[in-house]
């Protein structure tokens, strides 16, 4: 088992690549064996993933050096910089990865019935596991260059994946977009790259993080970065591309697409608090973070409200979403030059645990939500709300589990939206009560409209139309089961996610030292 | 415990709402035992009455997605002008948004820094 957790990080990212790999190989000799190939795959996957998570909690950051001697030796014998590329898993990087584990299989189980009537099944399944190679690869790589490597993977399949389903021209319109979008902000991470390289002589993060000065170019490269990361997440007004994309997509795509805006923003916090983390100008980082943060989640809500698209509604919904997170992180980096505020039982760090804790309830949750929504499309066979209703005459699971993603995410107790809510309203009172009221008010604007989606689709009489339907399959009330187990799970128990997960990820963006240390420090 | 989240200021425990919810629910539960019990399925106890005008089919009563809220859209009227106008579908528009956001962002670290 040692040696398993050991290789483990370099075995969470080639076991889905390599099952992508032999998955059309595999499907045309049976469709079973392939399904039954992906889910395996992703299973033993997730498990790899909960014991590092575990290991990383209890032992500390795992480095993994490819081609080395030894996982451990980041530097080379002889050398004084580490040469190869690293993987560095800290607890920021292990709860991305659960999050990314969990949602991926159940997007995969979804798929099952999902797309059991469309054509190229095997192109789906392959490009479904290279994004989750690209994901993970994103969340766990120690480098600048194969960030933006494993950026470019996790993009390209999308997009394709976005635009699978051919016979609509909204798919190849969005796939179309998200490829150009993903393109630009992938070229300026690239370019980002460059400028960091050229000064500095390598590529390593830990490396750079010890090194890095802050010229010019460092600040030019870090809007480069930053804002490239700020659009992939759909950060308000970047966001434009975002709903023409994911509201086109399969449901089971668009559920991993939100956690590649997870991943995205994962990379901004690594570049923001890890690799300037020491020399970074926090405070105005820090309220640019915020001021698009409220303007993210006030937008969103209020183009939310307006759509008649369920998925589209479902889309600026988790743009909304996604600025409670940059608001709270915000605030923690603003204060960050503050010891007292960040440390242990500061409001700082509180409110970064609260905008961490967030991420968590948004990847359960609006996959959730966006998988009730293909459950709609699925049944009636349109997207549009106005055309819907009587629905929770047919479809009662489908309806429970919408209410349960509905409460949550519009952050009604005891629902674990509330509970990741409340650390944000909390300690962002302290540093603006204005904004912990932009806050609230966003969240009732949230409940407010999905009452109205959810009266406009499953309340009122069986519309004559939808006589005579099933609910959808069982693997997708499963797969949507999976998220909604989470939900109650992080609902019963919020001090121990918070305790095991949110406060060990809050510190790892905190203080970089430890990231930096594990592979400069570990010189033979 | 595990359920208690506490940041520093009041604790957050959902068992005691969960708690309150299941009480409540009994409450309910208990009054609408003590309700009318003569009621009949498929009998005019259960069908709508409007008036003694005839009820209209089901689709034509559903109250749909485009009548909710008027009242609040007919008031953000020009909230909504201003917010829905970068909204263009234009890909060539999207990333002249993205190269603002970046110069923005750039000569704001860069002044920042000299300040």
């Amino acid at each position: 088992m040692a040696a398993l957790i050991t290789q483990s990080p370099i075995l969470i990212i080639a076991i889905p690549l390599l099952a992508a790999f032999l998955t059309p190989l595999v499907g045309m000799a049976s469709k079973k064996a392939r399904n039954a190939l992906v889910i395996g795959s992703l299973v033993f996957v997730a498990f790899l993933v909960f014991a590092l998570a575990r290991d990383v909690v209890i032992n500390g950051i795992h480095v993994y050096t490819l081609g080395a001697a030894s996982p451990a030796q980041a530097i080379p014998t002889g050398f004084i910089v580490p040469v190869r590329i690293i993987l560095e898993v800290d607890g920021m990087s292990a709860f991305f990865g659960i999050i990314w584990a969990v949602v991926s299989l159940a997007a995969a189980i979804y798929s099952l019935s999902h797309i059991a009537g469309e054509s190229g099944q095997n192109r789906f399944y392959t490009l479904l596991l290279l994004m989750v190679t690209g994901g993970f690869g994103m969340m766990f790589t120690g480098d600048l260059f194969n960030l933006f490597v494993f950026l470019e993977i996790a993009s390209i399949s999308g997009g394709a994946l976005i635009a699978y389903r051919t016979r609509y021209a909204d798919t190849q319109e969005g796939g179309f977009k998200y490829i150009v979008v993903s393109a630009i902000a992938g070229l300026m991470v690239l370019f980002a790259t460059g400028i960091l390289y050229a000064q500095y002589n390598s590529l390593n993060i830990a490396y750079l993080a010890q090194t890095i000065q802050y010229t010019r170019l460092d600040q030019i490269a870090l809007a480069l970065l930053l804002i490239a990361f700020a659009m992939k997440t759909g950060m308000v007004p970047l966001h434009l591309w975002f709903p023409d994309a994911y509201s086109v997509a399969p449901a089971s795509i668009t559920g991993m697409l939100v956690i590649t805006s997870h991943a995205c923003m994962y990379a901004a916090f690594r570049v923001c608090f890890t690799l300037y983390g020491r020399v970074i100008d926090a405070p105005v980082v820090g309220w640019i973070l915020i001021v698009f943060g409220l303007l993210t989640m006030f937008v969103g809500v209020t183009m939310a409200v307006y759509q008649k698209d369920v998925m589209r509604f479902m889309s600026y919904h988790a743009i909304s979403q996604l600025g409670y997170m940059w608001l709270g992180v915000g605030v923690g980096l603003a204060v960050l030059g503050n010891p007292a505020l960040v440390g242990v039982g500061g409001w700082g760090r509180e409110a970064m645990s609260g905008g961490i804790f967030h991420i968590l309830n948004h990847a359960m949750y609006k996959p959730l939500l966006f998988f009730t929504g293909g459950a709609l499309f699925h049944y009636t066979g349109t997207r549009d709300l106005t055309k819907m209703g009587g629905l929770a005459h047919k479809m009662k699971w489908t309806t429970v589990l919408y209410i349960i993603g509905t409460l949550s995410i519009s952050g009604i107790p005891p629902l674990n939206g509330f509970s990741s809510k409340i650390l944000i309203y909390e300690s962002v009172y302290q540093f603006n009560p204005i904004f912990t009221i932009v806050g609230i008010i966003v969240s009732i604007l949230t409940l407010a409209s999905f009452t109205k989606a959810f009266h406009s689709a499953f309340m009122g009489a069986e519309l004559p139309e939808y006589r005579g339907g099933r609910e959808v399959p069982k693997s997708m009330i499963i797969a949507m089961g999976i998220l909604a187990a989470g939900i109650v799970f992080i609902t019963l128990f919020p001090s121990l996610i918070v305790d095991s997960t949110i406060h060990p990820a809050a510190d790892a963006l905190i203080d970089p030292n430890p990231y930096i240390s594990a592979v400069i420090g570990v010189a033979p | 415990m595990t359920s208690i989240l506490e940041s520093g200021y009041p604790f957050w425990n959902p068992i005691v709402w969960i708690i309150v919810f299941i009480i409540v629910g009994i409450v309910i539960y208990f009054f609408r035992r003590r309700g009318q019990k003569g009621y009949k399925k498929d009998t005019d106890q259960t069908r709508i009455f409007v008036c003694g005008e005839e009820v209209p089919k089901a689709e034509d009563r559903h109250v749909r997605v485009g009548n909710i809220y008027w009242g609040f859209f007919e008031t953000l009227k020009e909230y909504y002008n201003q917010v829905l106008k970068p909204h263009t579908g234009i890909i060539n528009d999207y990333v002249l948004w993205f190269v603002a956001g970046t110069a923005i962002s750039a000569l704001i670290l860069i002044i920042a820094g000299l300040v």
